[in-house]
């Protein structure tokens, strides 16, 4: 099983480097993320989108739609490119400690 | 990076991952034997399987018609020869001359690179039926696949993709994991975006009980594609239907068809009938999704467990209905762009839904161009059968998997000045080609069929 070791604690991830355990995400899990996607630095508005996902996922137990994360974030789909690579569901879901989204996404 | 001796495979669904869609794997040793034992029983069970082991003669007609192999030109990826990988083992073992003459007529022993050679090349076919269409002899390589993948999930040997699917849809009645809570939010959100944009007040009722339609939509409707929820409301507020979406089962797909037709895709009919008989439904009307029609439309007559008392039918045959009948006000010009439209495999090649696009097409956008060849002739978007795996290697194929279809689309000429519309009325092809379209730079946006009657609504 593929792990992460942040701040001295290893940290169980799946096949596709997503967190098994939501519980064990703090902000150094995602900088530990963000590195391994090829980010350098977690900007403000980096954390804005990251901060959304989690607050939305605590309430609802399923990622936004991405229309709505656009919208309530200020970010353009292309901006959040910009931002996260892999793009919404494979990087900012990725970096905000979310399950990898399944299904026909 | 999952390969096997030089050949790509998906990633794999866990041992747990297994039992959570009730199967426990078998140990590699008793594969290969408990495989011969599947492949048994099954072959006396679908003549459409012993058809396509006992007559191919080898005429190579379905070779340059599949997508698969154009884009890989691997020869296991023609579809007579991803057939043959079960036919030789068919032969061997249950043909008097494999018996006898083993190798000097193409048979060959089981063995665990068999097995792994299947998983490889099963999952590489997009189960279009394009082969099948062509076949002189109407040989349906999909036919095999289905039986080569339900074999492989016995055993054990299921993509991630797939075995998450299935127990999402277990566990909440979708595909995507969405709780009820996170339904209505999306849908809420949804009516804004209608006032927004259309000013006109379209309401997505939840489990509304003594409802007349029940609306069965994508569950990636509610991730990705949210113009096609916005038009399925749009079109039945326009028509005073009285209907809800059911938030036991908000899943117009059923992965069941594309890896095990036993257990899974019968368990997710009895939850739609379920779902129609507690709401009181008169009729249950489907959303955008192609293989997950034809699982509907083919196959719960047969799979149900009780009689079927509410008419199913898909929300283009609905809206064709309507246009025909002169009752929708739809304006051409609201869709200006350059349209072209690929066909869900599924939709022309197993459904009959072909003439109706058509007929929703040619009243909602005023350029639309055909690509070549389409309708019943069409080729895959790559992705079809849920092949949208995004590790390295996978995604790699799929890029392949998808040039045919881009080189058709280039070729309708509608992203030339980057603002054409390639409709796709399917979440597996949304899936596919919302990133290949940008992988081949083609300059056109992805969009539903119902996107389109949406936006071109004329409200009185």
């Amino acid at each position: 099983m593929p792990s992460i070791t942040v701040n001295g604690v290893e940290i169980e991830l799946d096949d596709d480097g997503f967190i098994i355990d939501p519980d064990l995400w703090n902000e150094d899990v995602a900088k530990a993320f963000a590195a391994s996607e090829g980010i350098k630095e977690l900007t403000e508005d980096h954390w804005k989108v990251i901060n959304y996902l989690r607050e939305y996922f605590k309430q609802y137990h399923i990622a936004p739609m991405v229309r709505k994360l656009c919208k309530e974030t200020g970010c353009s789909l292309k901006y959040i490119y910009e931002l996260f690579p892999s793009g919404p569901a494979k990087g900012a879901c990725k970096l905000a400690g979310l399950p990898k989204p399944t299904g026909c996404v | 990076m999952p390969e096997y001796k030089g050949m790509v495979q998906p990633v794999r669904a866990t041992p747990d991952e297994m039992r959570k869609i009730h199967i426990e794997p078998v140990p590699d040793e008793e594969k290969p034997q408990k495989a011969l034992e599947y492949l048994d029983e099954i072959r006396k069970k679908f003549r459409s399987f012993v058809l396509a082991m006992e007559s191919c003669t080898k005429c190579g007609q379905c070779a340059e018609n599949c997508h698969t192999y154009l884009g890989t030109r691997d020869p296991n990826n023609i579809p007579t020869n991803r057939a043959e990988l079960i036919r030789k083992i068919y032969r061997r073992y249950f043909t008097l001359e494999g018996r006898w003459f083993g190798k000097l007529v193409g048979a060959e022993d089981i063995s665990l690179d068999i097995i792994e050679q299947w998983y490889s090349y099963f999952y590489q076919c997009s189960q279009c039926r394009r082969c099948a269409h062509v076949c002189p002899f109407g040989i349906d390589t999909c036919e095999v696949t289905f039986i080569g993948r339900q074999i492989l999930h016995w055993l054990g040997i299921t993509p991630k993709l797939h075995a998450s699917v299935g127990a999402a849809m277990e566990r909440v009645g979708n595909h995507t994991n969405l709780p009820k809570p996170g339904i209505v939010d999306t849908l809420e959100f949804m009516t804004e975006e209608i006032m927004d944009e259309f000013g006109v007040e379209v309401e997505f009722p939840v489990d509304k009980p003594e409802s007349d339609i029940m609306y069965i939509p994508s569950s990636a409707d509610f991730l990705l594609n949210p113009y096609t929820l916005m038009g399925a409301g749009m079109f039945f507020t326009y028509i005073g239907a009285n209907w809800t979406i059911p938030s036991t089962v908000t899943e117009a797909g059923n992965f069941g068809l594309l890896f095990d037709q036993y257990y899974t895709q019968r368990h997710n009919v009895m939850r739609l009938l379920n779902a129609a008989q507690d709401l009181g439904v008169k009729k249950i009307v489907w959303g955008e999704c192609g293989h997950g029609w034809r699982a509907a439309k083919m196959y719960i007559p047969s799979l149900a467990d009780r009689p079927v008392r509410w008419p199913i039918t898909h929300i283009h045959d609905e809206v064709a209905d309507m246009i025909r009948k002169n009752e929708l006000k739809l304006d051409p010009a609201k869709n200006s762009q350059p349209v072209t439209l690929h066909d869900p495999c599924n939709y022309v090649r197993a459904c009959g839904l072909n003439e109706n696009m058509r007929v929703i097409m040619r009243a909602c956008v005023s350029d639309f161009r055909e690509m070549e060849p389409h309708g019943m002739d069409n080729f895959c978007c790559g992705g079809g059968s849920g092949i949208l795996f995004d590790d390295p290697e996978m995604y790699q194929r799929r890029i392949q998997l998808s040039q045919k279809k881009a080189d058709q689309v280039r070729a309708t000429g509608v992203g030339k000045n980057g603002d054409g519309i390639l409709c796709a009325p399917c979440s597996i092809c949304k899936a596919q080609l919302y990133p290949m379209v940008e992988e081949h730079e083609l300059g056109v946006e992805v969009k539903g069929l119902i996107d389109l009657v949406g936006k071109a609504l004329v409200w009185k």
